[in-house]
């Protein structure tokens, strides 16, 4: 009896164990440690393979810990890759990049060097660095070759090598290659720590898309207010809808998926029955302000205010006359509904079809079908006709104005012909979940400029950063001889398919200097491995 | 003694792992990020004799939306009569008839237990449309049947309130072979109507399968076995 209570103990220790060593970090790559304000940045993030979370978060934040700019990117077999467009504005110093996913506490943050495109480097030649950290470290793998690479090369020379991975090294690969070639500065490196946040740990894991997540409260009190509507919504030609009831916390959350690039949200809750006062706020997903490393004073290389003189010139170039450094892709095309979620309209209307008219109770009385608009006492209200019942519906119907639903008719009433493109009337109780609606009526403006209605404590107008769609490198010179070819960035490939020997192409640009070409992967256990060679170009 | 302390700490420790795996799990209601089930309140059939529906009362079952996803244990009845599922909302109380536009198909299991699966699919043959078609059988070639429910005019008669009558619901089911490459064949309910599908010289082994397995084709239950037979034995059908 001892013997298997002791056994069973030891297998619990050897599970604690393991859910330790459970802990593994992100992996994160920057195609170059020192850039121009003004250039565009590229990542890869390699991902353990137990991360549950499908979204990972990109940052760039200042010494302060303020985020500048991020993206969030989908996470596809545990890797993703994206681009940062560094702003004109910043100021030269160190930037420090940021990934994190919503399931862990533990951050991967590469420090970069930016130097502002008008103003150099600072005069006393030092800046500060990460100090105190403990440098993410990666193994060079001796297997890995490249074959073919010669020490020199001249400007615009073809160069042709081979990448060739022995065959224990190809079974253990798990994912895809990175190959990068880009110009170094070898004295000047920065380097890649995690640290160990204090966030609050998220349980809710963002599978498939961005998850937006606040609270509700009672205006007056400041409490949390439980049974509110919050409405989310996507204006769109087919807007996007999403709803959540609070519940004693006055939380909620919305998972948001199958976008890209940028969409304009409106968040807005109502209490159910008695009419209150609330008031909504979205939870800040940042709060790793405070936990930022040290920074020491470290004096520049002397080679380093030439060559970023040198390359801020060269971008300067490369912007005036349009150079792009990468493509951006479409976003994939996702047909995410076939009708709109308030189901097929039983009239649509076209105003500008008919008679010019001044405004909306015109509009309703001409034009809309059952349809009963009136702005009497300066409150107008509104009722749809029910076409199954041959009467009206008792209660108003929900109001869209270009997808978003709106309880104030007060600036539909000015509406005329001219600011209407078209609107939908449905005659019937619809259902959306247990929502019920008596009713439609969507107003789908001429210019889509929902400005119109207004941010008020219970609505939130945002313009949310979604999943960022992917982008190539522009690595083909200028076919023009007299165009002068100023990449830094020669060859850019985050998602090459490992294979026995891989052959790599590139052309050398016009600038000279020291480049590196480094090929990174991840294997099976989840430890990073690289090989880089470098050569000079004159 | 020792045993006791050392139960009682693993106790302890299996407790502690179930409590923490328990915090991992939000408060947050079981479908808040799910598809919404979408439709119109449902407006009351004519009260004539018959039934509009396809079962006597509300049964647990699945549907699936147009993008594959699916939600499950929802009380489904199907309406022969409309051609429309309608779902009983437990919050609201209300019988909904969910979007056709926003459906794939849904299934449920019957008073006696058994599957039965729809499916939407575009008709294209007399009164063209998405119907909700019953997969009797499933394959390259499947057996489906449309079941409609008319409202028929009948000898008159006094319903429960005493008000003279002359309509009734009444079945008048469809059975069609279908492939998608060769769209929907019409087929009767009948051993000759299977033998219709099949070439001469192959009717006789259909015959024989029949034979063998002691069956006479005589309703949707035996057709449904007859069917089953011949598509395991690959004899070719024509249509």
């Amino acid at each position: 009896m001892k013997r298997k209570i002791k056994t069973l103990l030891l297998f619990l220790l050897i599970v604690f164990a393991g859910k330790a060593q459970e802990q593994l970090s992100i992996s994160l790559f920057t195609d170059r440690d020192v850039y121009i304000s003004g250039e565009t940045l590229l990542l890869k993030v390699d991902v353990p393979a137990t991360e549950k979370s499908g979204i990972v978060s990109i940052d760039l934040i200042n010494q302060t810990g303020k985020k500048i700019t991020g993206i969030l990117k989908e996470i596809v077999n545990h890797e993703a890759d994206g681009y940062i467009y560094l702003p004109d504005s910043l100021t030269s110093g160190c930037y420090l990049l940021r990934t994190s996913v919503k399931t862990s506490n533990i951050q991967t943050i590469k420090a970069l060097y930016i130097s502002n495109r008008f103003n150099g480097l600072p005069l006393t030649n030092s800046g500060l660095q990460p100090a105190g950290i403990t440098p993410v470290k990666e193994v060079q793998n001796i297997g890995l070759q490249v074959k073919g690479i010669q020490n020199h090369y001249k400007t615009r020379e073809k160069v042709h090598t081979d990448l060739q991975i022995p065959a224990d090294l190809l079974e253990n690969i798990d994912g895809n290659l990175l190959v990068n070639v880009s110009e170094i500065i070898p004295e000047f490196k920065t380097p890649e720590f995690t640290l160990n946040s204090n966030r609050q740990k998220s349980t809710l894991v963002d599978h498939e898309g961005i998850i937006l997540e606040g609270t509700v409260t009672e205006l007056r009190t400041a409490k949390p207010f439980k049974n509110a509507l919050v409405y989310l919504s996507i204006p769109d030609s087919l807007p996007g809808f999403q709803y959540y009831i609070t519940s004693d916390d006055g939380r909620f959350y919305f998972q948001i998926k199958n976008y890209y690039g940028k969409i304009p949200v409106v968040i807005q809750c109502y209490s159910r029955g008695q009419e209150q006062l609330l008031k909504i706020a979205l939870t800040d997903q940042d709060s790793l302000k405070h936990l930022m490393p040290m920074f020491e004073q470290q004096s520049f290389p002397p080679d380093l205010r030439k060559k970023v003189e040198r390359n801020a010139d060269a971008l300067t170039y490369r912007k005036v006359f349009n150079q792009q450094e990468i493509t951006v892709q479409p976003s994939p095309v996702i047909r995410r509904d076939i009708y709109p979620f308030y189901g097929i309209p039983t009239n649509v209307v076209d105003p500008q079809l008919f008679i010019d008219l001044p405004n909306f109770t015109e509009i309703s009385r001409e034009l809309l079908p059952g349809v009963k608009f009136r702005a009497f006492n300066r409150i107008p209200t509104l009722q749809v006709l029910n076409s199954a019942q041959f009467n009206y519906f008792t209660d108003p119907p929900l109001v869209l104005f270009d997808g978003i639903p709106t309880r104030d008719l007060n600036f539909i009433k000015e509406m005329g012909s001219k600011d209407i493109d078209k609107i939908e009337i449905c005659q019937n109780e619809r259902f959306f979940g247990d929502l019920s609606f008596q009713g439609i009526l969507a107003i789908y403006s001429t210019k889509a400029d929902y400005s119109r209605i207004p941010a008020t404590d219970n609505l939130i107008k945002l313009n949310l950063d979604v999943l960022q769609p992917q982008a190539v490198l522009n690595d083909l010179p200028s076919q023009e001889v007299n165009n002068p070819d100023l990449r830094q960035v020669l060859l850019w490939k985050p998602l090459l398919k490992p294979g026995q020997v891989i052959p790599i192409e590139f052309i050398t640009s016009d600038i000279q200097g020291t480049f590196r070409m480094i090929v990174r992967g991840k294997t099976k256990d989840g430890s990073n491995f690289y090989k880089e060679q470098i050569f000079e170009v004159n | 003694m020792i045993n006791r302390i050392l139960i009682t700490s693993i106790a302890a420790v299996l407790g502690l792992l179930f409590s923490l795996s328990l915090k991992a799990q939000d408060k947050l209601p079981a479908n808040w990020n799910t598809e919404k089930i979408r439709g119109t309140r449902l407006i009351p059939y004519p009260s004539v004799n018959g039934s509009p529906y396809l079962t006597g009362k509300f049964l647990p079952g699945e549907i699936e939306f147009m993008d594959g996803e699916k939600i499950g244990e929802i009380n489904l009845r199907y309406s022969s009569y409309r051609d429309e599922i309608i779902y009983y909302n437990t919050t609201i109380s209300t019988q909904i008839v969910i979007d056709k536009m926003s459906l794939k198909g849904f299934s449920f299991k019957d008073e006696d237990g058994t599957l039965r699966i729809f499916r939407k699919q575009y008709y294209n043959g007399f009164m063209s449309g998405n119907r909700y078609f019953e997969v009797l059988s499933d394959g390259d070639i499947a057996l489906l049947v449309y079941r409609k429910v008319g409202l028929e005019t009948c000898s008159p008669y006094n319903d429960e309130s005493g008000k003279l009558k002359n309509l009734e619901y009444q079945p008048n089911y469809s059975y069609y072979l279908y492939s998608s490459d060769k769209g929907y064949s019409f087929v009767r309910i009948s051993k000759s109507g299977l033998l219709s599908k099949f070439d001469k010289a192959d009717q006789i082994l259909v015959k024989k399968i029949f034979r063998k397995n002691h069956l006479s084709v005589a309703d949707e239950v035996s057709f449904i076995k007859a069917w089953n037979l011949i598509r395991e034995s690959r004899i070719k059908v024509n249509f």
